[in-house]
């Protein structure tokens, strides 16, 4: 049986957590955004315009993390179909969130609730390679670690 | 903080280049009187917003006034004077109040707070009604007193047999008052509860008595800028009540008034009238606001549609069946120049120029580019009925460039005299505008 000697096996990512985590309160945006639009009920909408910013927060957080990765030898090469996905997912929530600054039915119906689902499209792609955008360094032989 | 975020703005604007930020206002000659131009509503990303910096008053400055007039501050150093009222023995009482503070509920809140107290808009209410003796009628007060202390965000306040009645944001209160009291100690009583907190977004208060003294009028505005704080927050606002003043019974008299600032009654014909002020967020150029007659039982439209069947598609659901109701207002005053100011000006006035008309302080606007209102104007009255071109009478609240504001005019009265009160919650400052004798 094979057995990596401690210390020389790749090092875990970080910032798919930080990614799914993100990505669920967007993703939980649209489902507060089709509640508004069923329901008319102001805190539907209100709660929408929190979870975009909770997501903003958490990519901004990822991004830095990200960073962390490369710097610390964790991240191989970028993967850029799922940087892509990602990082459109939050250009368009930046776009969403100052839609969910308008005031009432229009801070969703329809633009906030369109990009919402965009959103929520682009990150369930993402999640099929586990919300990583970079590969894992596998460290090669000879390789300080 | 705040700074840094206007140095931003420029640069969110430009991230959305679709915001609008560009959009600017048009003449806003076009939206006084009966028939104001009303552009097609827009819907931005960030609205058009311009909102110059308050820098209060150097010593010695004053505001500017038309020809043939004279300014002169009365009382400086208060803490937000929001109404003047001048008392039937000469005595001026100015009411000093702000917000009892909004709980900010969506991301937005906290922002639009920071951009709008740029322009004096937090500035620490006194919560009190400070007495001015003018006796000899020179525009200097011999005497200055705080007449009631710990209000509760008071604003409208009217006087009749007696007692002395002051609109806090959530009740009217009645003092027991004689003529030429300096301070009242007794505790007043409650006439009746008035809709506030939770919220309580249009906090004022706006009153004024009828012409026998048998009713109170009062002014409550909605609790959002068109309903984004639900429904259930709006019960009971964005109305004009009438309130009995021996039972304290109120019900509503007119509705549909988003934010109705102030309320006077015409001295001729007894007739009510009252400035609203409309919403925001649709564009520089709407919605004006408005300075009508209030016809008993009528619906102005907030928040289903503004100036009469002009549908506002924010609202949801909608009611069809309200906004064909929805009445006109007799007379705009153009796009949130924030009318807070009313008073009638008949007979031997400031000039007789001034001789039949109405006068109405402008606030000023944060919801437009460029910046709108920030004076006193008079709109002149034709068979009792606002009608024609207005005149600016009071100005020079902005700095030469409109990116700084030394004063806000808001409630606006005529003394004993003849002379125009303003009340200037940004300045601090009450300024007297009287007929100048000197000849030049």
């Amino acid at each position: 049986m094979a057995r990596m000697a401690p210390g020389v096996g790749p090092k875990s990512l970080l910032h798919p957590g930080f990614i799914g985590a993100g990505s669920t309160l967007l993703i939980a945006g649209l489902a507060t955004d089709i509640m508004y639009w069923d329901t008319s009920n102001w805190q539907w909408a209100n709660s929408s315009a929190w979870l975009i910013v909770g997501g903003l927060v958490l990519a901004l957080v990822a991004a830095n993390v990200l960073i962390i990765d490369f710097l610390t030898g964790r991240a191989g090469r970028i993967n850029w179909i799922s940087f892509f996905l990602v990082a459109a997912a939050t250009l368009l929530s930046l776009l969403n969130v100052f839609v969910h600054s308008r005031d009432a039915w229009t801070s969703v119906v329809p633009q906030g609730i369109s990009i919402s689902a965009i959103v929520t499209i682009l990150l369930l792609v993402a999640a099929f390679n586990g919300w990583k955008v970079t590969t894992i360094r596998t460290p090669a032989n000879g390789d300080r670690l | 903080m705040t700074h840094a975020m206007f140095r931003a703005l420029p640069a969110l604007c430009a991230l959305v280049a679709l915001a609008g930020c560009g959009d600017q206002g048009g003449d806003p000659m076009r939206q006084y009187g009966a028939d104001p131009y009303l552009p097609e509503p827009q819907n931005y990303l960030l609205p058009p917003m311009s909102v110059p910096k308050a820098v209060g008053w150097k010593p010695g400055e004053t505001p500017t006034v038309t020809g043939g007039l004279k300014v002169q501050a009365m009382a400086t150093g208060l803490m937000h004077p929001r109404i003047v009222y001048p008392l039937p023995n000469g005595d001026i009482l100015v009411v000093e109040g702000n917000s009892p503070g909004t709980t900010p509920f969506r991301p937005k809140d906290f922002i639009q707070g920071k951009v709008k107290a740029r322009a004096g808009t937090a500035g620490r209410g006194g919560n009190r009604i400070t007495l001015l003796r003018d006796a000899d009628g020179d525009g200097k007060p011999e005497d200055q007193t705080v007449l009631v202390d710990h209000l509760h965000s008071p604003y409208g306040v009217a006087y009749v047999d007696g007692t002395l009645y002051v609109a806090n944001t959530d009740a009217i209160m009645a003092f027991k008052y004689a003529l030429g009291q300096t301070k009242i100690t007794e505790p007043g009583t409650k006439l009746a509860d008035l809709p506030a907190g939770p919220i309580d977004h249009h906090w004022t208060k706006a009153m004024a008595a009828s012409p026998d003294g048998s009713k109170l009028y009062v002014g409550v505005g909605s609790n959002s800028n068109i309903t984004e704080n639900g429904f259930d927050a709006e019960e009971g606002r964005a109305a004009i009540y009438q309130v009995d003043r021996q039972t304290g019974a109120k019900r509503i008299f007119a509705s549909g008034t988003r934010n109705p600032t102030n309320l006077a009654v015409d001295p001729e014909t007894g007739r009510l009238f009252v400035v609203v002020n409309e919403r925001d967020e649709i564009g520089p150029d709407l919605v004006p606001d408005y300075l009508t007659m209030v016809q008993e039982g009528a619906f102005y439209g907030w928040p289903y549609s503004y100036w009469g069947q002009h549908v506002d598609v924010r609202v949801h659901p909608q009611r069809p069946d309200l906004v064909a109701k929805a009445v006109k207002p007799d007379y705009g005053l153009s796009s949130h120049v924030a009318a807070l100011g009313l008073a009638f000006s008949k007979g031997e006035t400031l000039s007789d120029k001034f001789s039949n008309g109405i006068f109405v302080g402008e606030h000023g606007s944060w919801d437009r580019s460029p910046v709108n209102g920030y004076q006193v104007i008079f709109v002149p009255l034709v068979n009792g009925r606002p009608e024609g071109k207005p005149v600016p009478v009071v100005t020079g609240f902005l700095g030469n460039d409109n990116d700084t504001v030394r004063g806000r005019p808001v409630g606006v009265a005529l003394d004993r005299t003849g002379a125009l009160l303003v009340a200037d919650d940004t300045g601090n400052a009450i300024w007297r505008v009287s007929a100048d004798q000197s000849g030049h």
